[in-house]
């Protein structure tokens, strides 16, 4: 197990009584594509931000490699082991295609831009002017370009067409598989979930994985 | 990507967004300029008597330190208390209606610096130089003054008035080409209890050259105290010289030269003289400007004097038309603290409208110092191209405020002047009009306007930054997702 959620409990500090996770159990592992589903407001994205380092649980502990992530290594956790990927591709405007890429890690650009098919052609334009799908593989190869043996993506499908979000969805799971990397997706999508290798659902302050 | 290349391209690439910063900037900086212009601006002033002033120098007493300087030794005496000090005396009188306190001035204090006035007149290029005292009003003793037979003459003090110079032939009513002698000679500085007296003084006492006049204190009524100085010139005017005050004592023909000293000696304040002008003629008017340079670098106490050109220029040197430095510090300070607060709110504004950019970057691993710096840059690169691009625009936008401030400073002088008009009875002071009014936009000035840019960018990106620092990372993924 890379990445472990040990009877992980969460709950806002202004809203105790509000139990968002309820002692969650869950281990993630390299090579394989996981999908987080569950109605809105179960505590996804929630339980999502835990694993990425962004906040720490009021309950439990979260461990990559068997170290726990607390707060004196949570910006190291972020900026080392876990890359992200958000629903509305998250890219810098005034950057091009490019130059996003190298925002993410050292790792050259042209190689992963191709490898996720975005041809030259695309490399030196403003990410605008890219369809939602490009862009949307734009921020995966930038998620690519860390050494971080972890991928995170929040609804990474949510904003695309069926046949572009099957292309995704397909690119996540060559990741997983090919690259060898742990790719934790957050979703509504069955079709993305029927690709995974393991679901798990969070429903009212449970978890459950197979 | 470090933070510098990200500044850049976004500057670059996304000018719009700067578009609000660069127009403030441009604004802070030109009112900064102008604040700065002004408070330096030379008021190209112009009078009468000073415009005699030909291939040389004029120094003056400067009526704004004279000011402060009785002010400050009234002080020292003491409030409430009676006493003398450095030539200013302080005395309480008992009167019908109660406690009032005088305080007056004598000569020592009124007097331009023998030491100030010679030390300029050593300098290279200087080849002359005349004193003028002031205008004294001395008892006739044993001859006429000339009167207007149509004025009641109780309100006057009796007297005529006694102009001693160094050296005549530099006095300014004679540069100007007014005062010419009809017979015998000008005034030189060897001579001693001498006079040059008006051709209408001297028909209606039938004086001649050699002749001798007496002059008392106009205070000693008694006449005990008498000096006699010996005609040694007839003079002549184009026109009447204009007068000190109103009355006869002061009228043109009444107007006696003498020598340097004798009119401390017909006052009865011998060896307390009254310097009141000093003029110092060039020798090569082709070397004026750098007469002038090596003038002004010599080491007097510049602030209490008015060093006036051959153009009427006046260049005081302690401060600016009345208080048109004053006025344009705190417009300086003002805009400086109006910008502090503009700049202030445009990077408030930038943060929160960037906070999803800042989210990616901090979701990146990128740190919030990095982000902020980035901030910084941006708009520190902003603000230097405003700057730059104001900068020919500065003499201009100091011009347009050195005259507002200028023209209200006029009218302020016009009121008062209005106000004092019943209690001023003549011509007594010169009359100054401003004709122009000179903008230098110094290297100084702008690197000191450069300097304070920073500081304010440095400043409201800083504390605007605080709302960025306070970001928790665990609200990035809601507000990226």
């Amino acid at each position: 197990m890379i990445l472990e959620a040990k009877d992980v409990s969460y709950f806002y500090k202004t809203q105790k009584e509000k139990q968002i996770l309820d002692h969650v159990n869950a281990g993630f592992s390299c090579g394989k594509l996981y999908a987080i589903l569950g109605p809105s407001g179960s505590g996804k994205t929630t339980f999502l931000s835990l694993l990425a380092g962004l906040d720490i649980p009021t309950g439990g502990e979260i461990c990559y490699n068997g170290k726990t992530v607390g707060a004196r290594n949570l910006r190291e956790h972020r900026r080392c082991h876990i890359s992200l990927v958000f629903q509305s591709y998250n890219l810098i405007d005034y950057l091009t295609v490019t130059e996003n890429v190298r925002l993410g890690g050292k790792k050259d650009p042209g190689k992963l831009l191709e490898g996720i098919g975005i041809g030259p052609e695309f490399w030196n334009r403003n990410v605008l002017q890219l369809s939602g799908g490009q862009q949307q593989r734009v921020a995966i190869a930038r998620a690519l370009a860390s050494e971080a043996r972890i991928l995170l993506a929040d609804e990474p499908t949510g904003n695309l067409d069926e046949v572009t979000a099957f292309e995704v969805t397909s690119l996540l799971k060559m990741i997983a598989h090919e690259e060898g990397k742990c790719v934790i997706v957050v979703t509504h999508s069955k079709e993305l979930a029927e690709e995974a290798d393991e679901i798990i659902r969070i429903g009212a302050a449970s978890l459950s994985q197979p | 990507m470090n933070s510098v290349q990200r500044a850049w391209r976004s500057v670059v690439r996304k000018p719009v967004k700067s578009l609000l910063l660069f127009l403030a900037v441009s604004v802070i900086s030109l009112l900064l300029l102008s604040g700065m212009g002004a408070g330096k601006a030379n008021v190209v002033s112009q009078d009468k008597a000073r415009q005699a002033v030909g291939a040389g120098f004029r120094l003056d007493a400067n009526e704004k330190n004279r000011s402060r300087r009785l002010e400050e030794i009234s002080e020292r005496i003491g409030n409430g208390m009676e006493g003398s000090l450095e030539g200013v005396h302080q005395k309480k009188i008992e009167t019908a209606y109660g406690t009032q306190w005088m305080v007056w001035a004598d000569n020592s204090f009124e007097t331009l610096q023998l030491a100030d006035i010679e030390a300029l007149a050593s300098v290279e290029g200087i080849s002359d130089y005349n004193i003028t005292t002031c205008v004294t009003a001395v008892r006739p003793a044993g001859f006429r003054r000339i009167e207007d037979p149509d004025t009641d003459q109780h309100g006057d003090l009796g007297c005529v008035t006694l102009l001693g110079n160094r050296k005549m032939e530099l006095d300014s009513n004679v540069l100007s080409g007014n005062v010419s002698v009809k017979e015998g000679r000008m005034i030189g500085p060897d001579d001693r209890d001498v006079c040059v007296i008006s051709e209408e003084l001297a028909a209606e006492n039938g004086f001649s050259l050699g002749d001798t006049l007496s002059f008392g204190d106009r205070y000693d009524t008694l006449g005990s105290a008498v000096q006699t100085a010996t005609v040694v010139g007839i003079y002549q005017t184009k026109q009447p010289m204009a007068a000190y005050m109103s009355g006869d004592t002061f009228r043109s023909e009444n107007v006696i030269f003498t020598d340097l000293r004798f009119p401390e000696k017909a006052e009865g304040a011998e060896g307390d003289p009254c310097f009141e002008h000093a003029y110092f003629q060039v020798a090569d008017v082709d070397r004026y400007e750098e007469t002038r340079e090596a003038m002004e670098r010599v080491e007097i106490d510049w602030e209490r004097y008015d060093f006036i050109d051959r153009n009427g220029e006046l260049s005081v040197m302690s401060s600016n038309f009345n208080d048109l430095e004053k006025i344009s510090g705190l417009f300086v300070a003002v805009t400086f603290l109006a910008g502090f607060l503009i700049l202030f709110l445009i990077f408030l504004f930038w943060i929160r409208s960037r906070s999803r950019e800042s989210g990616i970057l901090l979701s990146l691993g990128v740190r919030k110092g990095s982000i902020l710096g980035q901030l910084f840059l941006e708009a520190l690169l902003t603000a230097s191209l405003a700057f730059l691009l104001s900068l020919p625009a500065a003499p201009g936008a100091a011009k347009l405020a050195a005259d507002y401030l200028v023209e209200g400073q006029m009218r302020q002088e016009e009121l008062r002047k209005n106000m004092d008009a019943d209690k001023v009875s003549g011509g007594g002071e010169a009359e100054q009009t401003v004709t122009g009014v000179e903008i230098t936009v110094t290297g100084e000035m702008t690197g000191l306007c450069g300097a304070g840019l920073f500081v304010l960018v440095g400043g409201a990106v800083g504390s605007a930054g605080i709302f960025l620092l306070r970001k928790k990372p665990a609200g990035i993924l809601s507000e990226l997702s």
